[in-house]
């Protein structure tokens, strides 16, 4: 089963996608782009005139052939750096990708110790509760007691 | 001014009053260990909601009387605004919705405060000081800076009238729910701190206050639901998340108070997790409140930028008291916090609790980083990025794929220790699931490598659930021999908690399959004449005719779509663009053809002057079962909600036990 799993994961990542059309270009860039006239909304989510014109403009861009990278340098030039939807994966932006990360690696990594520690350490002292021998008897009366508190189902 | 919006303002004041003194009065009672202030204090409480309840009816009266003397009325309301949505103007606005977080902050500690004499009597002085504090602070915001009761001289004929995003049904209920579930964590925030305060640190706190974290867990995830139904179907955007930081706001908080439901089961079953406990709940409530500080404060720019105003300055200080005041008290209980009892195993039920919360807290933080990051890119750089839907979908999406995973893991392995050998028999039936899944989706196409893994989990999780309610009702058709329906049914009856924990889990397994759907969402735009085509996914859309009429509150044009698919007519959608007469505003009504397999989404974003129409259509595979996830979740609150109160049970088992005890002396 191993092999199989790792045949499967192989050939996602090899797979390669067919050529985008236009609009799916435009529609996927709208989505990476801040609008410049929704304030905290992507170009793809704003329902403004303006931003319709824009995604058109796009649009047209791609279907003249420019690739998505093309596209990507006219809008910031036009607009500046704050279009991008995220910030850069460098500089100062990188803060912003490393500290979530981080953190979470942390996190597990102290929870990691903290386990393995507590797991390795003096056992509970009689587990969750006194350690007791429930004989059949003693189980069949456990159940209709609590049979009777639950009430009828 | 109406009579009634005359007693708005003081009753305010007068609740203010009463707040003020319940605070005074259960301190005292605490430090005293008073019954007789602590009850004045409890019924100081009550008060207090009396008057801010008349405060409301008195706003709410006068939005329906169409006061415009008032400003908050002539700002959020019209004349001809219709009945429900003249209501829904009580909260659409910045100071109505401060009013009814009030209320509810009010009536809830009442009635909770009233509750716990019974079941909790030695916590009630220091909850109802922290619910009295947490009042305090929003009256005076209602008094002072954001007085619902301000008036307007010269006095207009008409009003502004609700933003027409606001005017639909969905508008009606997600705002509610959200406020609902806020303001519920207020109760199990004020026992946590009382349980502090006072050093009873045993498990009393949270079992007299389950059903409030449930319930207000349970509002405020139909809330953000409703809130992504409302974005699907009033946006026009043919989603339903955007990562604004308002959305942001309701599901940090949501993030936090999940992993609090589940690390509290460690504490019941093990006594272990006291520290982590109310450092949960303590986040949880910070970020409701920080959550209404964003909303309010306006400091982040985000579509819902009608709820800007300028009490941010007062949210600050408060939620700066909170935190440090929270902090603080943990620190100095740290040596009473400490667990008694050791994890047993790795490989136990304990460790994948732990595991999922701290990616729980792992996934509030990245979105309370990313929500923020502008503001702290700003101040250290002088820069502002934005952060948007890329960053946040890159950073959440891995940590919510594996809380899906362990959602599946967890009820399988049991409390305390497992072998690796058990383990691996029990998993194996849903693991081969989850990889038939991936390989059967691959075969047939699928390439999207996080769709994928996201079905193949999901595929997994839900065959760990579905082996639990069979491992469940096979014990009882061999026990009393009855069929599998009853089975089930006595299976999810005699232990509410656990299963309907389990049909959440299931609700929350389809949604994230309706999400992965998106990967394959397909949008294309075209300007259409009447009579034109065209196509997407394999629908075919003709713009057939366009209607236009015009009623007192906005001029309607409807335009006839028809929809093929395979060259065989479906149907016809009618989707609209409205212009709104009092905001001079035009809004988009969406059509949606939905289903189990795939939803068909027609927008028109603009009409030109020959009547030509810009049509945005989506195919958007699987949303469907994201309502349906959530209507399933629904009904797993539900279950949850009716299990017996685990301080009302332990009562109970003490008395059945204590009465047969006395009759043998």
């Amino acid at each position: 089963m191993r092999v199989g799993i790792a045949a499967v994961f192989i050939s996602l990542a090899v797979a390669v996608p067919a050529a985008a059309a236009p609009q799916d270009v435009a529609n996927d860039i709208s989505q990476n782009i801040m609008s410049p006239f929704c304030p905290g909304v992507t170009l793809h989510d704003c329902p403004s005139d303006s931003a319709v014109a824009l995604r058109d403009r796009i649009t047209e861009w791609a279907e003249d052939g420019l690739t998505r990278a093309q596209i990507m340098d006219r809008l910031i030039l036009e607009y500046g750096d704050t279009i991008r939807a995220e910030p850069p994966r460098s500089g100062s932006g990188l803060v912003a990708w490393l500290l979530p990360v981080l953190a979470a690696l942390g996190a597990a990594g102290i929870t990691w110790k903290l386990l393995r520690r507590w797991a390795h350490g003096p056992e509970t002292p009689g587990g969750s509760g006194p350690d007791v021998h429930v004989t059949p008897a003693d189980r069949r009366r456990l159940d209709a007691e609590l049979d009777k508190l639950r009430g009828p189902a | 001014m109406t009579s009634l919006a005359g007693l708005g303002g003081p009753s305010l004041v007068a609740a203010l009053g009463f707040s003020l003194a319940a605070l005074v009065l259960c301190v005292v009672g605490a430090i005293r260990n008073s019954d007789s202030f602590t009850s004045a204090g409890r019924r100081a409480v009550g008060m207090s909601f009396g008057f801010t309840a008349l405060a409301a009816v008195a706003l709410v009266t006068a939005l329906f009387a169409h006061d415009f003397s008032l400003e908050y009325v002539a700002k959020y309301s019209s004349l001809s605004l219709s009945g429900p949505y003249t209501l829904g103007a009580f909260w659409g606005g910045m100071e109505g919705s401060l009013l009814f977080w009030t209320v509810l902050l009010t009536g809830f500690s009442t009635i909770a405060l009233e509750r716990a004499r019974a079941d909790n009597p030695r916590l009630i002085a220091w909850a109802g000081a922290v619910l009295a504090g947490v009042s305090v602070f929003f009256l005076m915001l209602l008094v002072l800076p954001a007085s619902p009761f301000a008036t307007l001289s010269p006095v207009p004929a008409d009003g502004s009238g609700l933003n027409p995003l606001l005017q639909s049904p969905g508008m009606m209920i997600h705002p509610p729910l959200l406020y609902t579930g806020f303001v519920a964590f207020s109760i199990p925030f004020a026992f946590a701190m009382a349980a502090l305060l006072s050093k009873r640190l045993d498990a009393g706190w949270f079992t007299s206050t389950r059903r409030w974290t449930l319930f207000a867990w349970s509002a405020l995830s139909i809330g953000i639901v409703l809130g992504g139904a409302w974005a699907y179907t009033e946006l026009g955007w043919g989603g339903y998340w955007a990562w604004d930081p308002v959305e942001n706001a309701s599901f940090m908080p949501w993030l936090t108070a999940t992993a609090f439901l589940h690390s509290v089961v460690i504490q019941e079953k093990r006594q272990m997790l006291k520290i982590w406990n109310v450092s949960l709940i303590l986040m949880t409530y910070a970020l409701a409140i920080f959550g209404t500080f964003l909303t309010r404060s306006g400091i982040l720019s985000s579509i819902h930028t009608f709820t800007e105003g300028p009490i941010g300055k007062w949210f600050l200080p408060f939620l700066a008291l909170m935190l440090l005041g929270g902090i603080g008290i943990v620190l100095a209980r740290l040596n009473e916090l400490r667990s008694v009892n050791r994890f047993d195993s790795l490989m136990s039920r304990e460790s994948a609790f732990l595991a999922n919360n701290v990616l729980f807290v792992a996934a509030a933080f990245t979105v309370l980083w990313g929500t923020v990051y502008p503001i702290f890119a700003e101040v250290t750089t002088g820069v502002r990025l934005s952060v948007g839907p890329p960053f946040f979908n890159s950073v959440f999406i891995p940590l919510g794929l594996a809380i899906i995973g362990l959602t599946g893991i967890g009820p399988l392995i049991s409390w305390k220790r497992m072998s690796k050998g058990a383990f691996g028999r029990i998993v194996r039936v849903p693991l081969a699931i989850g990889v038939v899944v991936i390989t059967t989706l691959f075969a047939l196409g699928v390439r999207s490598v996080g769709a994928l893994i996201a079905f193949g989990l999901c595929a997994f999780t839900s065959a760990a659930i579905v082996s639990e309610f069979a491992r469940g009702s096979r014990v009882h058709r061999t026990r009393n021999t009855v069929g599998p329906v009853r089975a089930l049914t006595m299976t999810i009856s005699r232990n509410r908690r656990r299963y309907g924990g389990y049909v959440v889990h299931l609700g929350v397994v389809l949604i994230v399959i309706g999400l992965a759907g998106a990967a394959f969402r397909t949008e294309r735009h075209a300007l259409l004449d009447e009579g034109d085509s065209m196509q997407v996914g394999s629908y075919t859309l003709t713009y057939a005719d366009r209607t236009q009429t015009t009623t007192d509150e906005k001029q309607m044009n409807v335009a006839a779509i028809e929809v093929s698919s395979d060259s065989e007519p479906i149907g016809t959608l009618y989707p609209q663009r409205n212009f709104h007469l009092a905001q001079g505003q035009p809004q988009s009504e969406v059509a949606i053809r939905t289903g189990p397999v795939e939803d068909l989404y027609v927008v028109i974003t603009s009409f030109d002057a020959d009547g030509a129409a810009a049509l945005r259509a989506f195919v958007n595979p699987l949303t469907w079962w994201i309502w349906v996830g959530a209507a399933i979740m629904l009904g797993g609150m539900a279950i949850l909600l009716s299990s017996p109160s685990p301080a009302r049970v332990s009562a109970r088992v003490r008395s059945e036990f204590r009465e047969p005890a006395a009759a043998a002396r």
